[in-house]
């Protein structure tokens, strides 16, 4: 708690979580990106799958997209650890929080697993008449991942950290009728 | 102050069932918005080189009427839920001017350009530039609306 109140006590986090104008504007990045480059990254999922665009090849698909989808995710992770480290009080105890950050661990490591025998391997896949199960379980996998991250990412904020438990005279004393 | 309707109360008595709403909206704008802009990338000349803005189209189009779908009919029982929060905001009633132009537009002018067989590149890519302020403008609506 006391990290989390240092990281969101620092000159422009401070800033940034009382402005009426830059913090909605930070969010609406954030989610701007998640249209933009999010849908990128469903389509090539898609076409992984080999339920659309079969008259692209998975190459063109997959190189052709990449340099955006890169820009996109270095936006969308900016405007995030803005979002985050601003609130980081709040966000510490989250657990919607900690389970989009694992997922995002995850989505690091579904990269690590199939960058070297899917994207890095387009056109060995491109020689197949339908895309190979390495590439839908890619395709699969990641739209799993990413519904995941915007579910807990609007989930964040429905989270409300347990009141503490109230005071003798506060509880409601147990009538009769409840007892019935 | 409660509405009486029954989207209404499963969206305000049940704690899921708002938010639930919501990702689908989110998850709804990703699919409709991204398919939209592939072909906008394209219209653009900075993506999907090898494939004309015409074939994407038909590609994505089915994607994104389901996907409108999807966001239309989240985004009206994320309305009927509250409707006493959103009629007087500003921002909602601009969000829903932009919006109806944002798909008029979309299945107007730009279906019109970007299934055209040889479009001057110079029309393509201002057809292309003004749908993606129009969608963009939208999702920063989306969440203004709860900042003013």
């Amino acid at each position: 708690m006391d990290i989390a109140n240092s990281i969101q006590s620092i000159g422009f986090l401070t800033d940034l979580r009382e402005s009426a104008l830059v913090y909605p504007f930070v969010l609406s990045t954030h989610l701007a990106c998640i249209a933009l480059f999010g849908g990128m990254i469903l389509m090539t999922d898609l076409r992984l799958l080999g339920l659309t665009f079969k008259s692209l090849t998975i190459t063109e698909v997959v190189t052709s997209l990449r340099p955006w989808k890169r820009l996109g995710g270095v936006i969308m992770i900016s405007m995030g650890l803005l979002l985050a480290t601003s609130e980081a009080v709040k966000y510490a105890p989250n657990p919607f929080f900690w389970t989009k950050m694992t997922i995002l661990g995850l989505i690091g490591v579904h990269a690590l697993v199939f960058r070297p025998i899917v994207y890095n391997k387009t056109e060995e896949l491109d020689r197949s008449p339908v895309p190979p199960t390495r590439a839908k379980v890619a395709g699969a996998l990641s739209l799993v991942l990413w519904t995941g991250m915007f579910t807990m990412g609007r989930l964040i904020a429905y989270y409300e950290p347990k009141q503490p438990a109230p005071q003798a005279s506060q509880v409601t004393p147990l009538t009769n009728e409840a007892l019935k | 102050m409660f509405l009486q309707n029954a989207v209404a109360d499963a969206l305000n008595n049940t704690e899921w069932a708002f938010p639930l709403a919501e990702c689908f909206h989110i998850g709804g704008f990703a699919v409709a918005i991204g398919s939209i802009v592939l072909v906008d990338l394209r219209m653009l000349n900075l993506g999907l080189r090898k494939e004309t803005a015409a074939r994407l189209l038909r590609y994505t189009e089915p994607w994104t009427l389901v996907a409108l779908v999807f966001i239309l009919f989240s985004g009206a029982a994320l309305f009927i839920s509250q409707t006493f929060v959103y009629i007087p905001n500003w921002v909602f009633r601009a969000k829903m001017v932009v919006l109806v132009i944002a798909i008029i537009y979309n299945f107007s002018i730009h279906r019109m350009v970007a299934s055209a067989e040889n479009p001057s590149p110079g029309l393509s890519k201002l057809v292309a530039a003004v749908s993606l302020v129009l969608w963009v403008s939208i999702v920063f609506g989306g969440i203004f609306i709860a900042f003013v």
